[in-house]
């Protein structure tokens, strides 16, 4: 089941992009949303659906995959974003083809039970959103591409060298994670090793002072959004954190730790500072990301259970609200051909429903409780305070600045007085925004639903930092 | 059986040169070394030994690759003259004598039995190709004459003309040195790499290829053999300054060719990690898939221009030719290491067999510089989807070569198992 779902998407993006007709995706990527869903409602909460064969087996590697509660919650999110970005962007069908491409390899990623085949899919993912920033970007697009693509790989050259040490210093048979969770290594391997993922992971995060290639790279690509959901989904740093980097290494965590929630906590604020400064809808969001991701990892990094958990919960949901309001950007876009903020003003009057949708995703990016953000922030918070008062409250000051900066960007571009009218939601919006603001009720009214399969898993973290350390 | 094939072909041919056309003569050529390649899988995995001359899986593996590397010199080539073809022929029969013995003697003899009709292929332009041909030839010189005085040494120190006889002693050590300067000149090794960017520029861009593919993979195989044993910490200091020259040097570049030909002394360095353990089948995975990038880009370079080739002039080929332009693009992609194409594989092979020897120093330096690749990798790949107005007018066939040759990196990258088996049975 899984290798059909991760396949499905892989096969339907390529055929696109021989040349079949854009509606085919639509309904590939409606189809690939509902077998995630289905993998996500029939899941059992622990590991389920697991595949072994062989890829390299005289090296140890494999086609392993698997779906904990953790792999199938992204796998909903993701589904559901690509359905959303396939209903409403404007886009031809290779595009859609890319972004479908993508969104498999992605799937690969969060089910990838092998660390190398886990590696293939962070790599291999980079190339569909190269190839849309390459075909489909603006002006500027090959400085962000170059910005993009040198960021990415002098992350994930220092993760295989760190990828190689683990097995290698580590001793474990295979790349097969739990093989090389039974062969930790330790002492100043540890510290390395660690901080050959850290680079790799902080770069994807994107923690600050790395996260210079992101802003770029929203500004550049295609304005239908399509592109910039895909990279917001890309955001893949906290769960590798999460998953590989801390308990491969725990010791060499251990030893940057402070450092890493520092960083978290500076992310968090610098991010939320330049968007309230941000003339542009897009610049907006891509600083807003990096405030939130600052937010989730110093829930990952503070080594609690509850921050753990809410860092993830918060990574799945802003795939979500960050990628719809991307999404919705793009609607603005193909409205009125711009994107600065200072543009639009009072579209309230002539589009409700385009406002309302504004609204609730603007509502959930800022956590307010009862939408999809809320959940994640408060545990996030409840774990971090555990971990380092100081720099929670610091952190939190973001959260604070987020509320401002999201309802002056919104009270600017909906309410405020002005001449330029717009049309409302139309034809296949129209279910975009229902299934949008379904989404953001039910991830923030039953948290405990989407997280039923977390527990366990952040409990099992936590023990490995508390016993490894 | 291979080497039976390959003399009876280089004999008859250069006899039937004066009676037969061109384009019959290139066919010929193709059938001898078809079936030279054909003669090979058939004793796939069964040594055979003849005297010196000994058949065993590393000489079969590299042999493949050097014929590989001929065939599509062959192919590519639109010459005129029928010494073109069989300069090759005599070349790929060096190739693999070099690749199938461990005497050093049989060695030297193979060494300049495929040097000799490569530095008159490098002539095939006129006017900087002299040049060209020139350096290669006073340079290659030299290098017979220290891989020579290597094996002089070799004997006093061990008494054998075997290449990886064990011994001790500073004449070993200096022997060891000595014929790895001269094998390390005929694959590009830093520092003997500086003949490298003139040779690639001023020769004809299909034997570039010959020189980028054949010619290292046989060298290669005599270098695994040379340097298995106890590798010398000087193979160490080759490799460092290979993959820092190699790529610092490559980044300057606007021409494609000088470009390719410095990447390909960084490559030499990321081959040589291999050698630390003997390992040939990383090496070979590692050739192989180099042979098929490198390959694809000269390929599609020489359907631009059999001349050089700025990057300027790749500009707008995407638009002009799609497949040419993705070819290329792939092919970069492939080189540069990202998975999941096949030249990933291949550096996550020899950067492993690094790891197993605990050469963690070389390792980070092998990945920082491969970082560095990126950037002119992507500035070679990247330029043909820019604005421009390429001119190139391919052949039906080199389009459908191109499409091939890029299908099949991709299918290695996915399934890399599929060939590795294959490959160390061999």
């Amino acid at each position: 089941m899984v290798i059909l779902a991760i396949l499905l998407p892989i096969l339907l993006g390529s055929l696109l992009l021989l040349g079949l007709p854009r509606t085919l995706g639509v309904w590939g990527a409606g189809l690939s949303f509902l077998l995630n869903l289905y993998l996500f409602l029939t899941h059992p909460g622990g590991m389920a659906h697991e595949v072994t064969l062989p890829l390299l087996p005289g090296f140890g590697v494999y086609w392993a995959f698997g779906l904990d509660g953790l792999a199938a919650l992204f796998f909903l999110t993701i589904g559901l974003t690509v359905f959303l970005g396939a209903l409403v962007a404007q886009v031809e069908g290779r595009f859609l083809g890319l972004a479908l491409l993508m969104s498999g390899l992605l799937l690969g990623l969060f089910a990838a039970r092998d660390l190398l085949v886990f590696y293939l899919f962070f790599e291999a993912a980079l190339i569909p959103a190269l190839l849309m920033l390459l075909f489909y970007g603006g002006e500027g697009r090959l400085k962000a591409l170059y910005t993009f693509l040198l960021f990415t790989l002098a992350g994930s050259l220092p993760m295989l060298a760190a990828i190689l040490a683990v097995k290698a210093l580590g001793g474990s048979p295979s790349f097969l994670l739990e093989d090389l969770l039974a062969h930790p290594v330790g002492g100043r391997v540890a510290f390395w090793v660690f901080l050959g993922f850290a680079l790799a992971f902080a770069i994807k995060t994107p923690l600050f002072p790395l996260h210079a290639w992101l802003p770029l790279f929203h500004q550049e690509n295609h304005p239908s959004g399509l592109a910039d959901a895909m990279g917001t989904l890309y955001k893949v740093g906290v769960f590798a954190f999460f998953r590989f980097a801390i308990p491969l290494a725990p010791g060499g965590f251990a030893e940057l730790q402070g450092l890493l929630l520092f960083l978290a906590a500076i992310s968090a604020l610098y991010g939320a500072w330049v968007a309230f400064s941000a003339k542009d809808f897009k610049t907006l969001l891509a600083y807003a990301g990096v405030s939130h991701m600052g937010v989730a990892a110093l829930g990952v990094f503070s080594g609690t259970p509850e921050g753990a958990m809410g860092g993830l919960y918060l990574l799945a949901a802003s795939g979500v609200y960050t990628g719809g309001l991307f999404l919705l950007a793009g609607r603005l876009y193909e409205r009125l051909h711009t994107l600065e903020i200072g543009r639009f003003r009072g579209l309230a009057e002539s589009a409700p429903g385009l406002s309302a949708l504004a609204l609730f995703l603007f509502l959930a990016m800022v956590g307010l409780p009862g939408l999809s953000g809320f959940p994640g922030e408060l545990l996030t918070l409840l774990g971090a305070y555990k971990a380092s008062p100081w720099l929670t409250a610091l952190a939190f000051l973001s959260v604070i600045a987020g509320v401002a900066y999201a309802l002056t960007a919104f009270q600017k571009v909906f309410w405020e007085e002005g001449q330029r009218g717009a049309e409302d939601l139309k034809g296949a919006e129209w279910p975009f925004a229902f299934l949008a603001v379904a989404a953001l009720v039910l991830m923030g009214v039953f948290p405990g639903f989407f997280v039923k399969g977390l527990e366990p898993l952040a409990e099992a973290f936590a023990k490995i930092l508390g016993g490894g350390a | 059986m291979t080497l039976m094939v390959l003399t009876v072909f280089s004999v008859a041919l250069t006899l039937l040169g004066f009676f037969v056309s061109v384009p019959l003569y290139k066919r010929l050529t193709i059938l001898g070394l078809s079936l030279a390649l054909l003669s090979l899988l058939l004793t796939w995995g069964r040594p055979f030994a003849l005297g010196p001359y000994q058949v065993d899986g590393i000489a079969q593996v590299f042999t493949l690759l050097a014929l590989l590397g001929a065939l599509w010199t062959v192919g590519l080539v639109r010459s005129r003259r029928f010494e073109f073809y069989l300069l090759v022929l005599y070349a790929a029969l060096g190739m693999h004598l070099l690749a199938s013995t461990k005497n050093l003697i049989l060695m030297l003899v193979a060494l300049e039995a495929l040097s000799l009709p490569l530095y008159a292929l490098a002539t095939w332009r006129k006017g900087e190709g002299l040049e060209a041909a020139l350096k290669y030839f006073l340079l290659g010189a030299l290098a017979a004459a220290f891989f020579l005085y290597g094996t002089a040494l070799h004997y006093g120190a061990t008494g054998s003309l075997l290449a990886g006889t064990p011994g001790e002693g500073p004449l070993y050590a200096l022997a060891l040195g000595l014929l790895l300067v001269g094998l390390g000149f005929k694959v590009a090794l830093a520092p003997f790499h500086f003949w490298t960017p003139d040779v690639y520029q001023g020769s004809p861009t299909p034997v570039v290829l010959f020189m980028a593919t054949g010619v290292k993979a046989a060298a290669f195989a005599a270098l695994l053999r040379v340097a298995a044993p106890g590798v010398p910490d000087a193979l160490t200091l080759l490799i460092a300054l290979s993959v820092i020259l190699g790529n610092l040097a490559a980044l300057g570049q606007q021409e494609a060719k000088r470009l390719l030909a410095y990447s390909s002394i960084a490559h030499a360095g990321y081959m040589a990690l291999a050698l630390y353990t003997g390992n040939a089948t990383a090496l070979g995975f590692y050739l192989l898939t180099y042979v098929l990038a490198t390959g694809l880009a000269f390929a599609v370079l020489s359907e631009v221009s059999p001349d050089r080739v700025p990057l300027e002039r790749l500009k707008g080929l995407f638009h002009r030719d799609p497949l040419l332009g993705l070819g290329l693009f792939v092919a970069s992609l492939s080189l540069l290491g990202l998975p999941p194409l096949a030249g990933f594989w291949g550096k996550y092979l020899v950067f492993t067999e690094a790891a197993k020897a605990g050469q963690w120093g070389l390792l980070v330096l092998a990945l920082i510089t491969s970082a560095v690749s990126a950037y002119y990798y992507l500035a070679l790949g990247l330029a043909v989807f820019q604005k421009g107005a390429a001119e190139a007018r391919p052949r039906p066939l080199a389009r459908s070569v191109a499409l091939g040759v890029a299908l099949l990196l991709i299918l290695l990258g996915l399934i890399p198992g599929a060939v590795l088996p294959a490959l160390a049975a061999g």
